[in-house]
């Protein structure tokens, strides 16, 4: 009998230990949190500065990357644009901002001094804003950089399934798929989505970046150059 | 097979192509600006004149560059524009001293037209006489697509 109630003992004794130390855990868990959005209560540890706290940043460089389309819609100066996205041999950063939302006027800043934004060469920027009628020309114009394409194209969030700005999207254009995607408070965020995406992209699409080597000299798919054997080409270097 | 259209005109593109079509803003109350076309099968850098200026330094070799640009209508009549219809390419008309701005390997293409009673200056810039062939089919395929609106 003392036996029974000594073992009934010890499993509740357990249960209860399991019990507090799940409590714990989850009671750090909120304050961890708390902490993160400025709300914590170690006056020892210093809060991060909300400028530079990341709002949303998923890279996707899964299999199942989404089909990419290429950009029609209007500019900024009475004309129709239609830019190339896919089937092309570089790389195209979509940046969806638009005028009224406070956080893109970083964006339109930064993208002012294209020589500062230390994109990778073979990275193109495109400014996708809505259409028109969604959108102030006038403002737009404001502050629309002059060394990137700015197409006013709600058909483009549409595809892209935009869920509001700023939004950014990298596309491969030899693949035609969207290499990664998300948005960020800071052009660094957004830049070390580029540097995310590249490095999946290394581990996915070796084929792909000597794709894009081959046609940047002008080799495309059947060259006879890429036919050649190593006879054929030991015989060139000795003539 | 996209299309672009603006300004009395419809061009439709070929895969890897991309296009604008533009008319300058006027700068005096009497003045009438017109269409500007620029296709080409790379990247089009934003800042650039009617005429390639500013693109062409970055073409590489397998790039084209084709510019239609309208004129006014007191250009109609004129000998220049006499040929009808929107005109095809061929390797023969390429020469280095038909560019409006000479760079080393890239050759130029100047056709004069009237299509559906509007003055036109077609303007292919290749990158290099190695791509002529595929460049000259390819620019080819592109004026086949195009229509012109009165």
């Amino acid at each position: 009998m003392t036996n029974t109630v000594l073992v009934i003992e010890s499993v509740v004794l357990v249960l209860l230990t399991v019990l507090v130390a799940g409590l714990l855990r989850s009671h750090a868990e909120i304050l961890r949190r708390l902490h993160m959005l400025g709300a914590g209560v170690d006056p020892d540890v210093p809060l991060p500065d909300p400028r530079t706290r990341s709002v949303d940043l998923p890279a996707h460089a899964t299999a199942a990357f989404v089909d990419a389309a290429d950009v029609d819609g209007g500019g900024l100066r009475d004309d129709a644009v239609h830019v190339a996205v896919i089937g092309i041999r570089h790389r195209t950063l979509l940046a969806f901002l638009s005028t009224g939302c406070l956080t893109c006027q970083t964006f339109w800043d930064a993208f002012g001094d294209a020589g500062r934004l230390g994109l990778p060469d073979d990275v193109r920027l495109v400014v996708v804003t809505k259409d028109a009628h969604e959108e102030s020309i006038s403002a737009l114009r404001s502050v629309a950089p002059k060394a990137a394409a700015v197409v006013m194209s709600s058909t483009a969030w549409t595809d892209y399934r935009v869920p509001g700005s700023p939004y950014f999207v990298l596309v491969d254009g030899i693949a035609g798929r969207v290499r990664g995607e998300g948005t960020g408070a800071t052009w660094d965020q957004v830049k070390n989505l580029l540097r995310q995406a590249g490095d999946d992209a290394d581990d996915a699409g070796r084929e792909v970046r000597i794709d894009r080597e081959l046609l940047a000299h002008g080799i495309a798919p059947g060259d006879p150059s890429l036919y050649r054997t190593a006879e054929q080409i030991a015989e060139d270097a000795r003539a | 097979m996209n299309t672009l259209s603006a300004h009395g005109l419809a061009v439709g593109l070929p895969a890897g192509w991309e296009g604008r079509i533009q008319r300058r803003l006027a700068t005096a109350a009497s003045e009438q600006t017109h269409a500007v076309v620029h296709l080409a099968n790379f990247a089009l850098p934003e800042e650039r004149d009617d005429f390639g200026g500013g693109v062409t330094p970055a073409m590489r070799s397998s790039d084209v560059l084709v510019v239609l640009f309208e004129y006014g209508p007191e250009s109609a009549g004129s000998r220049l524009f006499a040929a009808q219809g929107m005109p095809r390419v061929s390797a023969d008309m390429f020469g280095s001293k038909r560019l409006q701005r000479p760079l080393p390997g890239q050759l130029g293409c100047q056709r004069f037209f009237t299509a559906n009673g509007r003055q036109f200056c077609l303007y292919v810039v290749a990158g290099s006489r190695v791509y002529l062939a595929r460049i000259v089919a390819e620019v080819n395929a592109v004026l086949a697509d195009v229509a012109v609106g009165p």
